[in-house]
Parts: C-alpha cells; sequence; structure tokens
C-alpha cells in the first residue's frame, strides 16, 4: 500500500487491534502525561515497560524498531549534550581521554530518553494498531468536523502520491539537461525547476479534486451519515475510566508529596 | 417535457476575452445517448460544466442564457442540488477519488454519507453499483493502488451509486490505455443500454458513433449542429472544424458507399458492411524513405528495479534510419527500454551504444544534445513564467548561448504552431497545447534521436495531424525518431517499422504491415489491429465465406 500509514494487520486481530481507538487515544495522553509528571528513573522505566508490554500483547512490538531508530539521532544527541554539557556537572561518570561525561547530566539525559522511548512507544500502541480511516471515523462520529477528518485522512494518502510525482518530474528535467546529481551547488541550481513543476501540478490536482468532491455532494448542507457502524466496545468504559482514575491519582500524589 | 433543456447558453470565464459558449440550444430527453464532437478548444468541457453546475457556480464568469434540468433552473440551484441531479466524470480519474477513503467500497461511500443516506440504503447501493461496473473482486483494495482504467470505472461506480438522473462524461477514457478505455466503454455501453440519460465528450469518433442517439457538433463555443451521427459525419466540413469523421465514414467516402435515398454515409462498422466493397491490405501502412541517422545498439539489455522486479529481458535490437514505433500493453517495459537509451535509469545487465557512445558513461543531462526524450505529461515539466522561456530551458541547461538558444526556441515554436503564443504564460494555453510546448522544448535542444512517450494522446485530429508533420520533417533532416504508442491507428499511418514488446521481450521488430498481419502476435502481446486491419480482415472474412461452397 503506497499510503503513509503504520497500521500493522494482524489476521486474527489482537486485544489491541480490538481496543476502540478512544481508549488507546486516551492511554496515549496519560502514559505520556505520567512518565512526565513521575520524576525518578524506576517509575518511569515501569510506565515504559506497560506500553512495551502492549506492544508485545498487540504482536506489534517489532514494528516499533524502526521508528525508534528514527528518532535514534535526537536520542543521542540528549545523550551527549546533557552528558557532557549539563550546567550542574560535577561527579564524574566515565573518562575516555580529553572527554568527560558527568553522572548528573547523564541521569537528566537518561531520564529524558526513557520519557521520548514511552512517548514512541505508547503512540506505537495507538498508530500501529488502528486503522487511520478507524481513528478519524470515531473522532468525526465524537464531533470532530468531517472536513477536518477529511484533511487529515487525504494527507496520509496524497503526500505519497506526491512522492511519486516528484520523481517523474525529475526524469523530465533531467531530459532537458537539468543536472541533478553532484555537487552541492548542482543540487541547489537544480531545486526550482523540480519544486516548480511539483506546486503547479500540486494546485491544478487540487483544483480538480474539489471539482470531485463538489460532484460528490462534499459541500451539501444536509445531515452526513456514515457507513460504518463503529463497534461498541466492550471493556471501553471501564478502561478509560481506570485510565482515568490512574492519571488522577498520580497527578494528585505527586502534588502531596 | 424534455429532461435537460438548455437556451441560449452564454459564458465567459473570469479574466478571459471571448466566449467559451456561446448561444447554445438544445434539448435532451430521458433515456437519450447525446454525443459531444469537437476540437480542442471547442468548448466541449465547459458545456459538460454547465450541465452539472460547475459552470458558474465553481468557475464564476459571465453567464446568460438558461439551463433547465427536470425544469429547474441551474443558476437559481444551489450546485448540491444540481449534482444530486447530474452526475459528472472527467478525464483524470486520478483526482477524482476523494483521497480519504481507504478501500474501493469506501470510496463509493463517500458520496452516500454526504447525501445522508441511511447505513442499509448504502450498503445495498454499493454493491449494486460494484456489480454493475465489475468491480466486486477489487472492492477491498486501496482506490490509490488501482489501474487507470479500474480507477476510471471506480469513479463512475461512486457516481452512479448516487442514482443521478443525467450521467455526464467528459473524455472519460483520454489518459487511459486501450485495456482502460475497453473497460471504460463496456461500462458505458452497458448504462447507455439500460435506459441511462447520457452526454459525453468524446475523441473517439468511432464510439461516439456507436453509442449517441444524437451529436452535437460544437465549433468555437458555437453549436454547428445538431443531428444524428450519420448526419454529422457525412458534414464535408467536418476536418475544417477539427473532427476527424469515424474510420468506417473515412473509408466509406474513399469508396463512394453512400445511402442514395438519404445522402448519408455510414458512421458503424456494421453499418459499413453492409455494402459490398474490397478493401486490399497492401497501402494500408505507411513506408518511409530510409535516411542515414544516429544508431542506437542495445545488447543484451536487461533490467530489474531494486526490489528485483524484472521488467527487460536479454534484449538485442538495433534502432536505426528510419522512425520507429514501439508498441504494447502497459507494463511490457516500453517506457523503461526508452528511459535506459536517455540514461535516466542504468542496466542491471547487458549496455546500449548510442553512436559509439555507452549509455553507462554518461548522465541524461549529458546526453541532452543527443538524445530527447518527450515525456507523456508536459506538466511535469513546466515552471517558466512564458512559453518562450520555457522552451529556452532545455538549450541553456545544454551549453547554448542565450542569443542561440532563443534562436532555437522560437524555430521549434514555429514548427509546433506556437509562434504566436510565445509570450503567454504555459498554463494559460490548453493541455493539447503544452504538450506541443513540450515536444519543442525538446527539439529546441537539436537532439540527433528524438524519442516520444505517448504523443497523441489527448491530442484532437489537428493535433494529430501536426505530430505526423513534424515527425516527417525530422526524418527529412536524418533525426532518428521513435515513438511509444497506443495509437494504433497512427502507427500504421506513420510509421514503416515497428517494435511490439510484451512482459520485458521483443515479441515482433519489422515492417508494420507485418506486425499487424500476425494475428497470433497481436493476441500475444494484446493489441487491437488498426481500425483499417480490423475491416480488412472482416471482408476478407466474409469473401472466404462467400466463396465457399
Amino acid at each position: 500500500m503506497r499510503s503513509m500509514t503504520l497500521y500493522v494487520h494482524r489476521e486474527k486481530g489482537s486485544p489491541l487491534h480490538r481496543m476502540d481507538p478512544l481508549t488507546k487515544l486516551l492511554y496515549v495522553f496519560t502514559s505520556v502525561i505520567i512518565s512526565y509528571v513521575l520524576a525518578d528513573h524506576l517509575s518511569v522505566l515501569l510506565v515504559l515497560a506497560v506500553s512495551i508490554s502492549l506492544l508485545i500483547a498487540g504482536k506489534v512490538a517489532r514494528f516499533i524498531l524502526p521508528i525508534i531508530s528514527v528518532s535514534f539521532v535526537l536520542l543521542a544527541s540528549i545523550l551527549i549534550v546533557q552528558g557532557f554539557f549539563h550546567p550542574d556537572r560535577a561527579t564524574v561518570l566515565w573518562e575516555i581521554g580529553p572527554i568527560t561525561l558527568y553522572k548528573e547530566g547523564f541521569s537528566i539525559a537518561f531520564l529524558i530518553l526513557l520519557r521520548v522511548l514511552n512517548m514512541v512507544c505508547a503512540f506505537g500502541v495507538l498508530i500501529l494498531t488502528t486503522k487511520p480511516d478507524e481513528l478519524v471515523e470515531t473522532l468525526i462520529q465524537k464531533g470532530l468536523s468531517p472536513r477536518f477528518g477529511y484533511v487529515l485522512l487525504s494527507v496520509l494518502q496524497i503526500v505519497p502520491q506526491m512522492m511519486t510525482l516528484t520523481g517523474k518530474i525529475m526524469d523530465s528535467q533531467r531530459a532537458r539537461g537539468l543536472e541533478t546529481e553532484g555537487s552541492l551547488w548542482v543540487r541547489i541550481k537544480s531545486f526550482i525547476p523540480l519544486l516548480g513543476p511539483v506546486i503547479l501540478r500540486s494546485l491544478a490536482e487540487t483544483r480538480e479534486r474539489s471539482i470531485a468532491l463538489e460532484v460528490r455532494g462534499f459541500n451539501a448542507t444536509g445531515k452526513r451519515t456514515r457507513l460504518h457502524r463503529i463497534q461498541p466496545y466492550k471493556y471501553g468504559f471501564a478502561l478509560k475510566a481506570l485510565l482515568a482514575v490512574v492519571l488522577l491519582s498520580v497527578i494528585v500524589w505527586r502534588i502531596w508529596s | 417535457m424534455s429532461h435537460l433543456r438548455v437556451e441560449q447558453l452564454k459564458y465567459r470565464y473570469p479574466n478571459q476575452t471571448g466566449l467559451a459558449l456561446d448561444g447554445i440550444t438544445f434539448t435532451v430527453n430521458k433515456g437519450e445517448f447525446i454525443g459531444i464532437a469537437g476540437s480542442n478548444t471547442a468548448g466541449k468541457t465547459t458545456l459538460c460544466h454547465a450541465i452539472c453546475g460547475l459552470v458558474p457556480h465553481f468557475f464564476k464568469g459571465a453567464y446568460g442564457g438558461r439551463v433547465l434540468i427536470d425544469g429547474n433552473e441551474v443558476l437559481t440551484s444551489t450546485l448540491s442540488d444540481v449534482t444530486s441531479k447530474v452526475g459528472f466524470i472527467f478525464e483524470n480519474p486520478f483526482s477524482q477519488l476523494s483521497g480519504a477513503k481507504f478501500t474501493v467500497a469506501d470510496e463509493i461511500a463517500f458520496g452516500l454519507e454526504n447525501l445522508g443516506l441511511s447505513r442499509e440504503e448504502m450498503h445495498a447501493r454499493i454493491q449494486d453499483s460494484l456489480h454493475m461496473l465489475g468491480i466486486e473482486h477489487i472492492q477491498r483494495k486501496n482506490p490509490f493502488d488501482l489501474s487507470g482504467g479500474q480507477m476510471q470505472r471506480l469513479a463512475i461506480a461512486s457516481v452512479i451509486a448516487m442514482k443521478p438522473e443525467i450521467l455526464v462524461l467528459d473524455e472519460p477514457t483520454s489518459q487511459l490505455d486501450p485495456q482502460g478505455a475497453r473497460e471504460v466503454f463496456n461500462i458505458v455501453e452497458k448504462l447507455a443500454i439500460e435506459g441511462m440519460t447520457i452526454v459525453m465528450a468524446e475523441q473517439k469518433m468511432e464510439k461516439l458513433a456507436a453509442y449517441s442517439d444524437r451529436i452535437l457538433l460544437l465549433h468555437e463555443g458555437k453549436l454547428v449542429q445538431d443531428g444524428d451521427p450519420s448526419t454529422i459525419f457525412s458534414r464535408d466540413d467536418l476536418l475544417e472544424l477539427g473532427v476527424e469523421p469515424p474510420i468506417y465514414t473515412t473509408i466509406a467516402k474513399k469508396y463512394g458507399l453512400c445511402r442514395n435515398q438519404s445522402n448519408s454515409f455510414p458512421v458503424t462498422l456494421e453499418e459499413l458492411l453492409t455494402f459490398e466493397f474490397n478493401m486490399p491490405l497492401e497501402g494500408l501502412s505507411s513506408t518511409s524513405e530510409k535516411q542515414s541517422t544516429s544508431v542506437i545498439q542495445a545488447e543484451e539489455l536487461s533490467f530489474s528495479y531494486p526490489d528485483g522486479q524484472k521488467v527487460l529481458h536479454t534484449i538485442s535490437i538495433g534502432l536505426s534510419n528510419e522512425p520507429i514505433a514501439i508498441i504494447g500493453q502497459n507494463g511490457a517495459g516500453k517506457t523503461t527500454l526508452v528511459k535506459l537509451i536517455k540514461a535516466l535509469l542504468r542496466p542491471s545487465a547487458g549496455r546500449i551504444v548510442i553512436d559509439s557512445i555507452d549509455a553507462k558513461d554518461t548522465t541524461a543531462a549529458k546526453l541532452a544534445k543527443k538524445v530527447g526524450l518527450i515525456f507523456q505529461n508536459p506538466d511535469d515539466q513546466i515552471f517558466k513564467r512564458t512559453v518562450l522561456e520555457e522552451v529556452m530551458f532545455g538549450p541553456l541547461h545544454s551549453g547554448f548561448s542565450k542569443e542561440e538558444a532563443k534562436k532555437m526556441a522560437l524555430l521549434q515554436l514555429e514548427a509546433v504552431g506556437l509562434s504566436d503564443k510565445a509570450e503567454e504564460n504555459p498554463y494559460d494555453v490548453s493541455l493539447a497545447e503544452r504538450k506541443l510546448i513540450g515536444v519543442a522544448s525538446i527539439l529546441a535542444m537539436d537532439p540527433e534521436i528524438i524519442i516520444f512517450d505517448e504523443p497523441t494522446m489527448g491530442q484532437d485530429y489537428q493535433g494529430k495531424l501536426r505530430l505526423k508533420e513534424i515527425i516527417a520533417d525530422l526524418h527529412s533532416k536524418g533525426k532518428l525518431v521513435i515513438c511509444i504508442l497506443h495509437d494504433m491507428d497512427f502507427v500504421a499511418d506513420v510509421f514503416g517499422r515497428t517494435i511490439v514488446m510484451s512482459q520485458g521481450k521483443v515479441l515482433f521488430d519489422g515492417p508494420t504491415i507485418e506486425a499487424f498481419s500476425h494475428q497470433d502476435i497481436n493476441r500475444q502481446a494484446q493489441i487491437e489491429q488498426p481500425h483499417r486491419f480490423q475491416i480488412a480482415r472482416l471482408l476478407q472474412e466474409r469473401r472466404g465465406f462467400v466463396n465457399q461452397p
């Protein structure tokens, strides 16, 4: 499929695939907030462990790895900046030649790292096990504007189409003698001849698509219906209530202690 | 009462001086099939837009006269009221997808949800239209993963499901390959038989003649004539109006096969075959004088994409001396072959030598003066403010001075007949003209070898005529012309040598007349014979049948 979704289909489903998108959305929210409310490593590690076990329960754990590796640069830079240059640096952790790693900085960096990892994993719980159209569908039925929902979904499909288009445009301009390979300066010079047609074609396509949308009654003012009934999720209420209670108690505990 | 009534309709686009529609009057009754014929600037699309309310509601501009649907005036109705009665399908299948649905069935539901139908009704209608369009087997697929023909059928299914009273089709097959076009026309025929009121603008006159009860002949925004197909296509001034009659009518005119009482010519194959005549196969395809040109030699050439998908299987061919057509189904490897020649791709094995230059030792940009490749869609390259600057882009990037580039550009604009548009914005001229800008912008680099990828797509009679002239002119100047084509009539008319490709291999390479005479090759490559060949074959078969005791 040439769309930008990260959804992983599982033939037999999983407890997480069956869970309703709103509960999962609330989980993401709760998990991320708690990981920031709590300040000690062990608790945050625990929160992360919950997210990871959910991923395992959803049979999608290995699909989170590519996403983590994409965020690796960010994580590594946090470690370096905090570990070496944190203003409270005092206790030396390691010394390798001229490079000194301090314990205080490393501790903070490690906490941030755990939080970011948890954020990625918690979002993974939602994104890897929820079809984007089901998520948006649920939000629309809960009151999100259908137009905004349309925008969210169409971006997922239309952006990859634009990438294909860019490939065609590149071929066309190279056929006219535009050099796109070589030094940085050569590449910079080729930017406008490539970008120009991409923008102009996207505009033309947008116009055509808006005609198609008009024809399909997108601007009709009557009440809309939806094809898919959102399957009621048996444990939805209980789980959402549980998440809310956990979130509240953590916050209350944090304020009191 | 007539279903659709157009009275003295006049329309001018915003910021334009001329009228796009000028005093058009006609009526359409329930169940009628109305064809719209005319050249590319005749006003066909604008008329389609006016019937489904996009003119004036979407495009604005100056509007006069009336369009009435079931007695309701389009101008005073809302656009969604009009579109609930009139379904509209246009050329580009891709931009008709909503873009927000992930399966074919959900895509059909998009319009139904906007209409506010109940779930049961939606499911019933989706199943009906999937069935009618023959796309049930792909209902779980992502719409963006479909072929052009399937996408266009999905677009029709989505509109049909909304149960419009009138269906307006604006050149629904002009951007499809022959297979896709066949799929769509089969559907159109089915809908017409089932009694749907249809208005269709189309360049393929054979189809218009076969389906239409009446044809509206447009020229420069005016309705020249409203009549039955045989009256319209028997007109003597048709070519001057930029419309080529169906090939059957052309043949009938050539052989004087005219119905005595009405003085009209046959317009369909069935009508033509009611006459007794003989048409030999000889002389049905062109032969051109050989010239000495550049030589392309492909040696044991193979190509696979990085994902392992093999597109070309050890091809060895030599290309030189005369215009050459390359034909075959989508996916046969035609475009890959020419991209390899142009060094846009690198062969996985084997090599291509162009006049002693090995294509792998150079880049597409460096080859610009040697090999010019003209792509299907000119909008993939156009970005300058004026037509002239656009055409100068290539020469400027391949080492010509500014003066030389300008001189070359003006010369080529003249050759494609666009001298008077040099200072206009490329996006203000028609798509067919932009295609010619694409041609000029490659020819301005004065390459030795010129490769066209699908140049006839979306061109009307005049455009094709112009292309024929350009190809003949290039050949006479000693240039090697190679052309990828789906339009078999054009192949037979223009090219002496044809290469038939199928599944990454060369099935046939030789004289065009032989390429189309081997029926097994045609079948294997899934290509249609040119219309003239089909007629000649039918006549032969008929004679064979008669001669048998």
